[in-house]
């Protein structure tokens, strides 16, 4: 059974005064162990399809249900519960709190879901990324590519159903992009998650399972590998 | 007589819940009434008389610097006792401590100052109301003294001492009066109107040669001249039809004097109690009554600014049995005295030139006028 | 980025001319400030609040201590000197000079006070020469024809009536009605026969003729003073000469109002003291607009590199910075004149109960504003706003173009050296130590508040270090303690060190104040009541129902004294005696007492320690006096030195025996026996009673003797415990200013957590929305917001209880000292302050909620925004 799943969903905007159609009746299915490419131009709706599948928006028509639980039905503390346990995001600038050494950065979703067991799961997830020892630093401390790691570590500690990155690979140079890419996927198989990238580049499409195209909030073509 | 004064002596006769005018025996019945008979003893009599309701002490005088500069001047000094009345003092009492109270008003003092710059044209004059207080005003026997404030006249024998200070101007002068105290009236009273009592002790020394300095404007001027005194005193002496008077006092360069009063009743008829008195080269008074006299304004009259009150200024004064025929014009037209206090009405008072003959001998002299009621019927106690 | 567009379309004009420099400014700085009108409008408003408290302080302070003057004075018009002596001037004085050679308009003056019986007003009560200077008060009072303004023949019989009295029309009432009036202790009826006009804020005083006001006040043989006009042909100090010779030994003169000068004088150290006191809210204020810049600054960095690369100076920058600054500055000030105004009113029924209780009667005059106001008002809220720009703005001045638009600098405050922070707050609190030994410069505590400065300084400078210490190494703790959000919280306040440091500076200088303030009132307070304890042996005590104040002294009947001691169950009767005299150009209350009764049954009242019989036997052997503790400061005098008072026609000198302990009043007094003190003015009333009842016998019981047996007379009887709580209350009411004033000072500190927390969250709105994505909800983002409050809140109380507590023993021991000579024990008021401290904790944490608002309300996909 799909862990996510989108049947016809639209998402309109109300930008002064204007309405701006960000999505246009998109249905897709992702399973545990998926890996899911969203490609497409800038503004052609990747980012808010992210947003529907991670529970941090309601569609305009059509329904989102992750593990069959309908977004549309729940209220902002369901949608709260939701993301604690069943989804982790992936940012392009990686978005870590600067305040914060790396092990409490991907501490935190855990902290945030009330739980405060969470040191074994941080170290597994930790080594997991090759980033033991480097717990006690701060963000800044850190090169893009850790930084990235750090940030998927964080994505994963709640153990996620839905990974959601969102051009994980588009600050970081072509060589470290590709370990992250590299690592995604391989975490995408462990973990079953079901995960959908956005993204710019060919190569990080070529190693998804499926590659979504979107034009104008629309699905042009899914091309399965 | 002089007098406003009895005006203001009526109206706080009416303060104090006074008694029906024409009743003698309850007429200010803590206050003596002036009598025949009375006894004069001097200089016992020149201080005051706290028994009798109203006394004032009046000095006027024409004086000339040794540049020839004429100035007339006068200095009265007022008492008018109030809260005689037995009742009255004592309801007072009740809610005053008269013992320990200095200020508690037993008499009021008033006092009028007033120089004439003759040749400067310029009349200057000023009041002041006191209370005796701590010494505000006074008159001691044993101080010699009659004062109301730096106002003050000090007896030294016969010769008396006048100091006046004003803003604008000073008086020093030394009185040395050449004649004995004249008693006005008959039997030792002036009668002023119908009915026992209603007259006063009225003394002057008519002829006082004086010495001193006039200060005006910061200049030392010393002056020379006569001068004249009046004082007075009685209880309640005029009657409700009188309207105002007219004095004068008159020096005459052959060494005699003059004293001549009329009442102006309401109805404008001659008022049978004005009278004066002639004093001889050698000091000796003759009573004139007033059929002896005629003091006749002319038609010559000076309106006030202030008050627009008119005053005749020109007058004619016979005395047939003497065979005086005088012209008396005012030396100066405006010397009106107005009250700012409002405790005394106002007034023209002034020096005079008077010239004519006796008999057939031209007569010259100077002296002084008084003129009141000029201005409104005066308000009289009702 | 709009603005960028517009820079570099115009770019090219942007040198040339004025103009576009303005409208660059509006859209580089004015415009951001409109587009968060609420944080602007609650910099502003902290602003306005600050200069609103000076303003209000000084309007007040103008109005409370202002009216020494009374209408009837104004009404009789000015005169050029005036006559006193202590005790009153023999009245034979007036007369001589009355007499002496000059035209002198020489005015008599009784002053006391009446009480209206129906409404326990206390009004003036003067008593005038109405038959010599009747008509210039008339003509003020019947304001109609010249003829009318004569005294008519009713007017004689009215000034010579003793029940005759003339009131201002603010009392509304008509010649011919009845006034009851309470003088010293005898309540009489009077007839109003004249009404004169008393505009607003003069106060009405009650006319009567001198013989009236002699009669009634039992005042016999002196006058008050001697108003005295001379002509203007000398100059004024040589008609002081000329009239000073005719004066006897005891009188003196001086020019007319010293009396008000003299008074000012002696309410200036109230009044400096309260001035300052008024300007903590605007440091506070001048804090918040720091901190209002520096975030300018730090958030328009990227901006002001764009803006220096297209060629505009440094200096430009300085000036837009300091220009917003300004804006803030005027903008308070324009908004702070109404509220200083408002204020002000208040003020004033404060400010007029401390002087009335501690120093003299006064009726507040009208509040007006004026230029000076409008000046005072823009040049405090200028310049501090402006010197707290100062260091923000040439930081912002300092940016170099290149570093403003490189990405990914650091937060705000990554320069903090808070090491060598500690070492100036190091430097700068011994320097406070230091100050605050020197001694007083002109009788002000100029040293003593250097150094209340030098620690404020010194705690500003300390407290990054502080709020390292406590929010980063604190923050696992938190973080155990209120969960995640504590965690987040204090490393966020952490990282944003310099703002959070700033904030926490201004509410801990407000709580300091409060805290300082608080400890101060609270010892004094302490100290009046252990000192009461002593001070009152007496059973019970007995003042006139007239009008009593500290430079008031109604007297008693005299022989009320013997008709109570011989009363059953009486057992002693002490009288005193009051009155108020000029020494040293200051006003002094000056005391005789015969002491009878026990003495105080409690320790000595006196620096040497000595018993009270063994003191006052001494006072009643030779001329000696006991004086205040109050006076010896004021006037530097200590025990063994001599003093010369001017009494009447007298001028003796007195040795200082002892001084003894007094927190009644501010002014200074001096104590004698009461036979020597007759010797020189004789009048035998006394103005209080105390009573020593029998052993055994109840109090009560002889209070009831006394009111049956006194029942013709206006007095009042205290027992000991009343007259202890009435001190109290008086005393709680003294103060009730400086609480007002502290209100302020941390409610513009609250004001400015609660912008400062909105422009935190609108600076971390990318890592709130963050926060939401990894799972965060929206009462947990509140609670975040509410906790960084809390710490705000927490580092604020801790800073600002141990800056207060410093501050506190400057205020007491060198301040206080220097200022009112008093000597207070020092004493913590545990229960106000933390009430205090917990109020103020409060309030620090509701400012979070309007922010905290702001922060759910967050769309965290929108502020979340990949580039």
């Amino acid at each position: 059974m799909a862990i996510l799943s989108l049947q016809n969903v639209s998402k309109e905007y109300v930008t002064d005064g204007q309405s701006v159609k960000a999505l246009s009746n998109i249905s897709l299915e992702v399973s545990g162990g998926e890996f899911v490419a969203l490609v497409g131009r800038s503004g052609c709706g990747k980012s808010t399809l992210l947003n529907l599948a991670g529970a941090m928006d309601f569609p305009t028509s059509g329904k989102v249900e992750l593990e069959g639980e309908c977004t549309k039905d729940l209220d902002d503390a369901g949608l709260t519960r939701l993301r604690r346990n069943k989804v982790g995001f992936i940012f392009q600038s990686f978005q870590l709190l600067h305040t914060l050494k790396v092990s409490e950065n991907v501490e935190l979703p855990l902290l945030l879901a009330g739980r405060s067991d969470g040191e074994s799961i941080v170290r597994n997830r930790l080594a997991a990324l090759e980033l033991s020892g480097l717990e006690d630093r701060y963000a800044h401390q850190l090169s893009g590519g850790q930084m990235q790691r750090v940030a998927i570590a964080r994505a994963l500690v709640n153990s996620p159903k839905i990974l959601l990155a969102d051009e994980p690979t588009g600050n970081l140079d072509t060589a470290t992009g590709n370990i992250i890419l590299q690592l995604l996927r391989k975490l995408t198989t462990e973990t079953q998650t079901a995960t959908i990238m956005a993204t710019h580049s060919v190569e990080a499409a070529a190693i998804a399972d499926a590659v979504v195209r979107l034009r104008d909030g629309k699905i042009e073509e899914i091309i399965r590998h | 007589m002089r007098s406003k004064l009895s005006f203001i002596g009526a109206f706080f006769l009416a303060v104090s819940p006074a008694c029906p005018q024409d009743d003698p025996r309850t007429d200010g019945a803590q206050f003596r009434i002036a009598q025949p008979g009375y006894r004069y003893e001097f200089p016992r009599d020149h201080f005051d008389h706290p028994d009798f309701q109203t006394e004032w002490w009046y000095y006027t005088g024409n004086l000339k610097s040794a540049d020839g500069h004429r100035y007339g001047f006068e200095l009265t000094f007022f008492r008018q006792g109030v809260h005689r009345d037995s009742l009255e003092k004592k309801s007072i009492a009740k809610k005053y401590d008269f013992e320990k109270l200095a200020w508690a008003v037993d008499n009021l003092y008033l006092a009028h100052l007033a120089l004439s710059d003759l040749d400067g044209k310029t009349f200057y004059h000023s009041e002041r109301t006191n209370r005796a207080g701590p010494g505000l005003a006074g008159v001691s026997k044993v101080a010699q003294r009659v004062w109301n404030g730096n106002w003050q006249v000090h007896w030294n024998a016969d010769s008396q001492e006048l100091q006046a200070y004003d803003s604008r101007f000073a008086l020093r002068l030394n009185f040395n009066s050449r004649k004995p105290p004249v008693i006005h009236g008959e039997n030792g009273i002036s009668q002023k109107s119908e009915g026992a009592g209603h007259a006063s002790h009225y003394i002057s020394l008519t002829r006082l040669e004086t010495r001193g300095i006039i200060e005006l404007d910061g200049k030392k001027n010393a002056v020379s001249g006569l001068s004249w005194m009046d004082h007075e005193f009685f209880t309640q002496q005029l009657a409700p039809d009188q309207a105002g008077w007219d004095w004068v006092s008159l020096q005459l360069d052959d060494n005699t004097e003059l004293m001549l009063y009329r009442f102006r009743r309401k109805d404008r008829s001659a008022d049978p109690y004005s009278s004066g008195t002639y004093i001889d080269a050698a000091g000796k008074s003759f009573h004139l009554r007033s059929t002896d006299f005629v003091l006749q304004p002319q038609p010559e009259t000076w309106t006030s600014p202030e008050t627009r009150a008119t005053y005749p200024i020109h007058w004619k004064i016979s005395i047939a049995r003497l065979g005086i025929n005088l012209e008396a014009t005012a030396a100066l037209a405006q010397q009106e005295i107005t009250s700012k206090s409002g405790w005394s009405p106002n007034y023209w008072e002034g020096a005079i030139k008077l010239y004519g003959q006796r008999g057939d001998r031209p007569l010259t002299g100077a002296g002084y006028l008084e003129m009141t009621g000029y201005q409104s019927p005066l308000r009289l106690g009702q | 980025m709009r603005w960028f567009a517009y820079a570099t379309e115009k770019s090219k004009k942007l040198s040339d001319i004025e103009m576009p420099r303005l409208i660059l400014f509006y859209r580089l700085l004015i415009r951001p400030l409109v587009r968060e009108p609420v944080r602007s409008a609650l910099t502003l408003l902290a602003v306005a609040l600050g200069v609103a408290v000076i303003l209000a302080i000084d309007l007040a302070g103008n109005a409370a201590t202002g009216s020494f003057r009374s209408s009837v004075e104004a009404l009789a018009g000015d005169s050029d000197l005036e006559v006193i002596a202590g005790g009153g001037i023999p009245e034979t004085t007036v007369a001589s000079l009355a007499q002496l050679p000059y035209e002198l308009r020489v005015s008599p003056r009784v002053e006391d006070f009446a009480v209206r019986a129906d409404s326990k007003q206390t009004l003036p009560l003067i008593g005038v020469d109405l038959i010599a200077e009747g008509e210039r008060y008339l003509q003020k009072i019947n304001s109609g024809t010249p003829e009318s303004s004569k005294p008519a023949q009713s007017d004689a019989e009215q000034f010579t009536d003793p029940a005759s009295i003339w009131i201002g029309a603010s009392l509304k009432r008509n010649p011919g009605d009845r006034l009851r009036l309470i003088i010293n202790d005898q309540e009489r009826e009077y007839t109003v026969r004249g009404v004169y006009p008393d505009s607003n804020g003069i106060e009405s005083a009650i006319l009567m003729d001198i013989a009236g006001a002699q009669n009634a006040l039992q005042r016999f043989g002196r006058v008050d003073r001697i108003l005295i006009h001379v002509p203007h042909d000398r100059e004024l100090d040589q008609w002081q000469k000329i009239i000073g010779d005719a004066l006897p030994t005891g009188a003196e003169v001086r020019p007319q109002g010293t009396g008000t000068v003299e008074n000012r004088r002696m309410l200036a150290a109230f009044r400096w003291n309260l001035q300052l006191l008024s300007y903590i809210a605007l440091v506070v204020g001048g804090f918040l607009i720091y901190n209002t810049i520096s975030v300018s600054v730090v958030r328009r960095r990227p901006e002001i590199g764009i803006v220096r690369a297209l060629g505009a100076s440094r200096n430009s920058v300085l000036l837009a910075f300091i220009g917003e600054a300004a804006f803030f500055g005027a903008g308070g000030a324009i908004l702070g004149l109404p509220f200083g105004r408002i204020m002000a009113a208040g003020a004033v029924k404060l400010m007029g109960a401390t002087v009335d209780a501690l120093y003299v009667s006064s009726t507040p005059g009208a509040v007006e504003l004026t230029w000076t106001c409008v000046e005072l008002a823009f040049a405090v809220g200028l310049s501090v706003a402006i010197a707290s720009a100062y260091s923000p703005a040439s930081e912002a001045a300092a940016v170099s173009p290149v570093e403003a638009m490189a990405r990914g600098r650091r937060e705000f405050g990554a320069r903090m050296h808070k090491w060598r922070d500690l070492i100036f707050a190091l430097v700068l609190g011994v320097a406070a130590a230091i100050a605050s030994r020197a001694p007083a410069i002109g009788n002000k505590p100029m040293l003593g508040y250097l150094a209340a400065i030098l620690l404020v300084a010194a705690a500003a400078f300390a407290i990054p270090a502080l709020v390292d210490a406590v929010a980063s190494g604190g923050s696992r703790l938190f973080g155990k303690i209120l969960g995640v959000e504590g965690l987040l919280a204090s490393r966020s306040l952490a990282a944003s060190l310099r703002r959070t440091s700033v904030l926490v500076a201004s509410l801990a200088t407000a709580i300091a104040m409060m805290t300082a303030v608080g400890i101060m009132v609270g010892s004094f307070r302490e100290t009046v009541v252990t000192w009461m304890n002593g001070k009152l042996p007496a059973d019970l005590y007995i003042r006139p129902a007239g009008s009593p104040g500290t430079d008031r002294h109604p007297i008693l009947s005299l022989d009320l004294a013997d008709k109570i001691s011989q009363l059953r169950g009486v057992a002693t009767v002490d009288r005193l005696r009051a009155y108020e005299i000029s020494y040293d150009g200051l006003p002094v209350t000056l005391a005789s007492i015969d002491i009878r009764g026990r003495g105080s049954p409690s320790g000595s009242t006196f620096f040497s320690g000595r018993r009270e019989g063994e003191v006052f036997s001494e006072l009643r052997r030779e001329d000696a006096v006991v004086v205040s503790e109050p006076f010896t400061s004021k006037h530097h005098v200590k025990t063994g030195d001599f003093i010369t008072l001017s009494l009447g026609r007298a001028r003796p000198r007195f040795h200082i025996a002892d001084v003894y302990y007094d927190y009644s009043s501010e002014r200074g007094n001096i104590l004698m026996d009461r036979e020597i003190l007759l010797k020189y003015l004789p009048d035998p009333a006394p103005s209080n009673l105390a009573i020593f009842v029998a052993p055994g016998v109840d109090p009560e019981t002889v209070r009831q003797e006394i009111l049956h047996a006194t029942s013709k007379y206006r007095i009042l009887i205290f027992s000991d415990r009343e007259i202890r709580g009435q001190a109290i209350r008086i005393f709680d009411r003294t103060f009730a200013i400086t609480y007002a004033l502290e209100a302020v000072a941390v409610m513009v500190a609250v004001m400015g957590i609660a912008g400062a927390l909105l422009a935190l969250v609108i600076d971390r709105r990318r890592e709130l929305g963050l926060l939401r994505f990894l799972g965060a909800s929206t009462a947990q983002i509140r609670k975040l917001i509410l906790v960084e409050a809390g710490l705000l809140g927490l580092l604020a109380n801790i800073a600002g209880f141990v800056l207060g507590t410093l501050l506190s023993l400057i205020l007491v021991f060198v301040i206080n000292k220097q200022s009112f000579g008093w000597t207070i024990r020092f004493h913590w008021p545990v229960a106000v302050l933390l009430g205090a401290l917990s109020v103020v904790y409060a309030a620090t944490v509701l400012a979070g909620l309007y922010p905290a608002q702001v922060a759910v309300r967050l769309n965290p996909i929108e502020v979340v925004v990949e580039e």
